[in-house]
């Protein structure tokens, strides 16, 4: 309060209107700090204080806002990349190429925008991750909190990001974008009775042409982040209305700083003593001084920091890493190996290894593989806050003894993913034969 | 609602019951509304999805034609465009489709070390080739039977034939044979 006397601005006419019109960075009172909040639509799905320990880095790693800010640095590089990009199969080659090579910093912008994606894509598995882990998926001791509902939100939004990057790579219309749709869009027609009608609506025909180009580029472009952005909102306001993360559940529960009784130590009067009573402090350690902090600018400055970390991460990158670009998009010939993205790669794996062959009844790799087992992947997460039993005391912490046994099989699919990852990276080879990364990989002619 | 409005229930109007198991004009207004707007919503949607099914699908012709029967080469021919081999021993011709069976990917074709004669729909036929495709790893032997890899069936075959006018050779893509399907040119 003294250093809000010190200031001297023209003071507040009403309750919640504050001097200063946007907001305050270096707020001179509590009420500031709040007030700035309030005041301020960007900052709205805030709350005025925050759990203290909630904020550690180590806690969360901020990997929720990581994946925020490359989604804004995603729309924000696709933005110059839409007035540049022809969505035609004639020219959309020859632009992707102009940009990388012809446009002033072109190659630059798609740097950023590539990247960006593929980061957003390990934020937002590694977000994923340390939710499970942390249990955070779970309600706590806080009143009408819908954390399992959050966690779903989270999951259709990991598929959007996976999905986001998939239509996002077709849009170059060289040899990996064509190989990779083709395949994708006939794992989807491996679905019996309706899979053929599903992939006719994705390629909108029956070849992969302009009218799939141009499906893929609405979808990246508008469909998609549309829905992600959506989501993205509501996810936030969920993790208001929960009461921030997991950790501010466990840390309510903590036992209360014990209140020590009042001891003879000092005695001022005899009746002190005879009575053994001195003022008594009844809270809960929700309110114990100094376990909260004001939001502005304890948490606006570290998502800030947080932020601006991920772009020179990001514009960093960009300028070392460059964006490859295969041949121009061919029907005609498959590249040999043709390999999926990294984050796909296990998928690949998984289709290759996944036929079944019963005598004469066989079920495709691309059904088994492609559908069934991601789906059940993806069924299985989705539930998991209904499966898991364990009580609430596990809510926020690392790795919580008491869910020991999920934490290692959720560990176990991980490594399994991470493994075939790896295997077809660095271990597959022309015709996806096996090969060690030190063997030179025979000739194969380009043409027959 | 005031208290004088006669739909709204009050402690003294003990005929609410009624209210409850006839509903007035006002939830029926509101149940009209709403479900106006869902079908509206709804209609507008389907009509939406749908118009993004495609009506007119402007393919490739099935039927095509692809030259002279007699330029084509001894053993095997790709033809890029339909993805396709023709093969041709002396004077019989067959095609085996070039699209993986497992996702469609093209497969290619390797040259057998030692061309082998195997018996292959009731009459010999010279394997000269397998072939193997470069997406997951599915291998075919030289009549397109699958032999590893995760491709659930055969390559297709294509029936051949003559075109009346010009004598070309001409396959149909729409029409699938079995592997004892040979064309004999005399």
């Amino acid at each position: 309060m003294a250093f809000a006397l010190k200031r001297t601005p023209s003071t507040p006419s009403a309750p919640g209107v504050h001097p200063q019109a946007l907001w305050s960075y270096r707020p001179q009172s509590d009420r500031e700090a709040g007030d700035a909040i309030v005041s301020n639509l960007l900052l709205h799905w805030f709350p005025a204080k925050v759990y203290k320990p909630s904020l550690d880095w180590t806690y969360s790693f901020w990997l929720g806002t990581a994946s925020a800010a490359l989604f804004f640095l995603l729309i924000l590089s696709g933005l110059p990349l839409l007035f540049l990009y022809v969505p035609s199969v004639e020219r959309a080659y020859a632009s992707v190429k102009d940009i990388e090579y012809v446009v002033t910093f072109g190659w630059w912008i798609r740097a950023v925008h590539r990247i960006s994606a593929h980061l957003m894509v390990v934020a937002v598995a590694l977000h994923l991750v340390r939710v499970f882990l942390t249990a955070a998926y779970r309600n706590g001791i806080g009143r009408s909190q819908r954390r399992e509902w959050n966690w779903v939100l989270g999951v259709v939004m990991l598929l959007l990001t996976l999905f986001l990057s998939f239509t996002g790579y077709l849009l170059p219309w060289d040899q990996l974008a064509y190989w990779a749709v083709t395949v994708g869009t006939n794992i989807a027609s491996s679905i019996p009775y309706v899979g053929p009608q599903m992939r006719e609506l994705m390629i909108g025909g029956r070849e992969i042409e302009q009218a799939t180009l141009i499906r893929f580029y609405v979808l990246h472009c508008i469909m998609l982040p549309g829905a992600l952005g959506v989501l993205f909102a509501y996810h936030m306001w969920r993790v208001r209305k929960d009461g921030g993360l997991a950790k501010a559940d466990r840390e309510a529960l903590l036992p209360l700083p014990r209140v020590e009784p009042a001891t003879p130590t000092k005695t001022y009067t005899l009746l002190g003593v005879a009575r053994g009573t001195a003022p008594a402090i009844t809270s809960s350690s929700l309110e114990v001084p100094g376990a909260s902090v004001n939001a502005v600018p304890d948490l606006t400055r570290r998502a800030i920091i947080v932020t601006l970390g991920t772009f020179a991460l990001v514009s960093i990158l960009a300028s070392l890493i460059a964006s490859p670009l295969e041949e121009p998009a061919n029907p005609l010939v498959t590249p040999n190996p043709a390999k999926a993205p990294w984050y796909f790669l296990w998928l690949q794996e998984i289709v290759t290894d996944t036929t079944i062959k019963l005598r004469s009844f066989t079920i495709n790799g691309a059904f088994i593989g492609g559908v069934i087992l991601p789906g059940l992947l993806v069924g299985v997460l989705t539930a998991w806050p209904w499966l898991d039993r364990t009580s609430a005391d596990v809510v926020g912490v690392w790795f919580a003894r008491e869910r020991r046994r999920q934490t290692l099989v959720f560990l176990a699919v991980l490594l399994a993913i991470l493994a075939l990852t790896i295997v077809g990276t660095y271990l597959r080879g022309p015709y996806w034969n096996f090969y060690w990364p030190w063997e030179a990989w025979p000739e194969i002619p380009a043409r027959i | 609602m005031s208290d004088t409005d006669p739909n709204s229930p009050s402690p003294t109007a003990p005929e609410t019951d009624s209210r409850d198991a006839r509903p007035d004009r006002r939830d029926f207004l509101l149940r009209l509304g709403i479900g106006a707007g869902v079908v509206a919503v709804g209609a507008q949607g389907a009509a939406s999805l749908r118009a993004l099914v495609p009506n007119v699908s402007y393919d490739a012709p099935t039927t095509v034609k692809l030259g002279a029967a007699r330029e084509f080469p001894d053993g095997l021919k790709f033809l890029p465009d339909q993805r396709l081999y023709v093969f041709r021993e002396g004077n019989t011709y067959h095609a085996i489709s070039a699209v993986c069976t497992h996702l469609g990917c093209t497969v290619r074709a390797e040259a057998l070390s030692q061309p082998e004669t195997r018996e292959v729909g009731g009459s010999a036929l010279r394997l000269t080739h397998r072939f193997a495709c470069p997406c997951h790893g599915s291998t075919y032997s030289g009549d397109g039977v699958n032999s590893s890899g995760p491709a659930p069936r055969p390559l297709a075959w294509y029936r051949l034939s003559v075109a009346p006018d010009d004598g070309q050779l001409v396959v149909d893509l729409a029409d699938e044979v079995d592997r004892d399907f040979r064309l004999t040119l005399a």
